[in-house]
């Protein structure tokens, strides 16, 4: 599998098909782990770094952890394709940014990565479409297990996996649900949803993880404690809070439905016209049409356009996928002619 | 339904509600989240876990700075990493940190996790060691009561288990990390239990002299 391929083709997570996929959009699962002997990110020479990502990035491919697999040597890649990682939720916007030598592995559709070098020395993470934690935690643990035979993790009998910030120490788990909510921001609800998630410490964060804002009506629902709870138990307390949230979004579409069927109706209509015809895309309203749109197609209102293909669209129009799509860097204007370009070739049948 | 913001025209929920007290009167104020950041008030959520942890990280560090003794700055002999450098990054420098600065990441990891022991997946490698603690825990525990009430034939038995335990851990630390875990971890299994059966047998006959 080549860079190129990987591009061509979009991951397992964004198939529209997995159980719940209306609501919920992908359920990812990511251990961290370090290796005994070495020191982490922050405190390694060039020498210890280059050792430290050669090792596993040898063991990872030696233990076959996905087939087939892609290794990015990201220190040596082009800033693009370092974007487009970032944009597909492959790597972190951290490992994009960083100098030091460091790579991520990637399996067929896009359902594991395996970062090198970020602030833990493995950053495994297993994505898959819908709500499918327990399958998503089950291929985790599994290629876990087999790295854990080639490599000595960083361990203590009371502290768990040793990682470079405490948040993560313990299981080194994190499991986070993205979820697409638009008739709860709608109906005004969202915040409920959040101080209900607040209070069984679970934490709420944008499409691009901390610190960005919802985008798009996309919300992730992630654990925040990873010490002193089997990862069983982790996985099981988000997907616990799942179903109920899925149910409000549910209850708060056919509410507007049956409230304010033509306003609905309306709204979705224009947001398909608009993304059909537009020649002029900004992201913010291109995101804002597309959750509109994608609303329109789980409640029936619209039937010519498939889930995949909006969900593909979120990530497909994001700067960097246009701008490799285009084969060059554009400004913010031609990034939005080409944006309303790209989802006009893909909303409209071909002559 | 909750409360509606009080900024005339918005018709947003209420979400952040402040109390103030002014000469001695109580002021109410409840707000949007929109209205809360336009008046200059701190909304929720807006800051992320790496603020609130160098937060977190130097209270707990104050905390341990005040039992500790001669005030001297602990150091990291594996990194060199200072507990004021990871106070203000909030990143470790090497997994040996965690020993480092035992003191103070036990009450930071407490007040993160609200815990304090890992509960989960062990490498393989570590749960033979694991278990074989947790076994010698509870032989020490047994020798004990065994004492107590003046069995000194189970004492003896129970102190020759635990001598061979304790041989055993220390001879796993040497090996690790080693080849094939898996045979490695059959073999001294096995090994080990026969040693105990014979012991136990030795130790019946032998007087046990102290307690």
């Amino acid at each position: 599998m080549t860079f190129e391929e990987m591009i061509g083709s979009s991951g397992e997570w964004l198939r529209g098909t997995g159980p719940e996929a209306e609501i919920v959009i992908s359920s990812r699962v990511r251990l961290a782990r370090n290796i005994r002997g070495f020191r982490f990110i922050t405190k390694m020479d060039t020498a210890e770094r280059a050792a430290c990502e050669e090792l596993v990035q040898r063991q990872i491919l030696d233990a076959k952890v996905a087939q087939p697999l892609l290794y990015v040597p990201l220190h040596k890649a082009d800033p693009m394709d370092r974007k487009v990682l970032v944009e597909r939720h492959l790597i972190s916007k951290e490992h994009e940014d960083a100098q030091h030598q460091r790579g991520v592995a990637i399996g067929a559709n896009e359902a594991v990565a395996v970062m090198v070098n970020e602030e833990d020395h493995i950053r495994l993470q297993v994505l898959q479409s819908g709500f499918q934690l327990q399958e998503a935690w089950r291929i985790c643990t599994r290629i876990d297990d087999a790295l854990e035979q080639r490599l000595d993790y960083a361990f203590s009998p009371q502290l768990g996996y040793l990682t470079a910030c405490p948040t993560n120490v313990g299981t080194g788990l994190r499991v986070s649900v993205m979820l697409h909510l638009p008739a709860l921001v709608l109906t005004r609800h969202i915040e409920k949803v959040f101080q209900a998630v607040a209070k069984i410490n679970l934490a709420v964060r944008g499409l691009y993880g901390e610190g960005t804002e919802a985008s798009g009506h996309f919300y992730q629902i992630s654990n925040q404690v990873s010490l002193g709870r089997s990862e069983e138990e982790i996985v099981k307390n988000v997907e616990h809070v799942i179903p109920t949230i899925v149910r409000y979004e549910h209850n708060a579409r056919q509410t507007l439905l049956a409230k304010d069927r033509k306003r609905l109706e309306d709204r979705v209509w224009r947001a398909y016209g608009m993304l059909k015809y537009a020649q002029l895309l900004p992201s913010d309203e291109a995101m804002m049409l597309l959750s509109a749109l994608r609303m329109g197609v789980h409640l029936g209102l619209l039937k010519d356009v498939s889930l995949r293909t909006v969900n593909e669209l979120f990530i497909l129009i994001q700067p960097a996928h246009l701008q490799k799509l285009t084969g060059r860097a554009l400004e913010p204007m031609e990034r939005d002619v080409k944006r309303a370009e790209f989802v006009r070739s893909k909303l409209n049948p071909q002559p | 339904m909750g409360m509606k913001c009080e900024v005339e025209n918005c018709d947003n929920e209420a979400t952040v509600h402040l109390t103030e007290i002014r000469e001695g009167k109580k002021h109410e104020t409840h707000l949007c989240e929109r209205c809360a950041a336009e008046k200059g008030l701190p909304g929720k959520a807006h800051f992320t876990i790496s603020d609130l942890l160098a937060g977190i990280a130097s209270q707990a560090q104050a905390q341990a700075q005040k039992t500790r003794k001669g005030g001297k700055e602990p150091v990291c002999p594996v990194c060199s990493t200072t507990l004021s450098q990871f106070q203000s990054s909030g990143r470790f420098g090497c997994p040996d940190c965690y020993t480092a600065f035992k003191d103070d990441v036990l009450g930071l990891v407490e007040k993160i996790h609200d815990a304090s022991q890992h509960v989960g997946k062990v490498p393989r490698r570590v749960s033979t060691d694991v278990s074989l603690q947790k076994d010698i825990r509870q032989l020490q525990l047994d020798l004990k009561r065994a004492v107590k009430r003046e069995d000194y034939e189970k004492a003896a038995a129970l102190r020759d288990q635990i001598r061979q335990l304790d041989e055993r851990l220390a001879a796993g630390e040497e090996q690790a990390p080693s080849a094939a875990p898996e045979d490695k971890d059959a073999g001294a299994a096995g090994h080990g239990k026969k040693k105990a059966e014979g012991g136990e047998k030795k130790g019946g006959a032998q007087p046990v002299t102290e307690p």
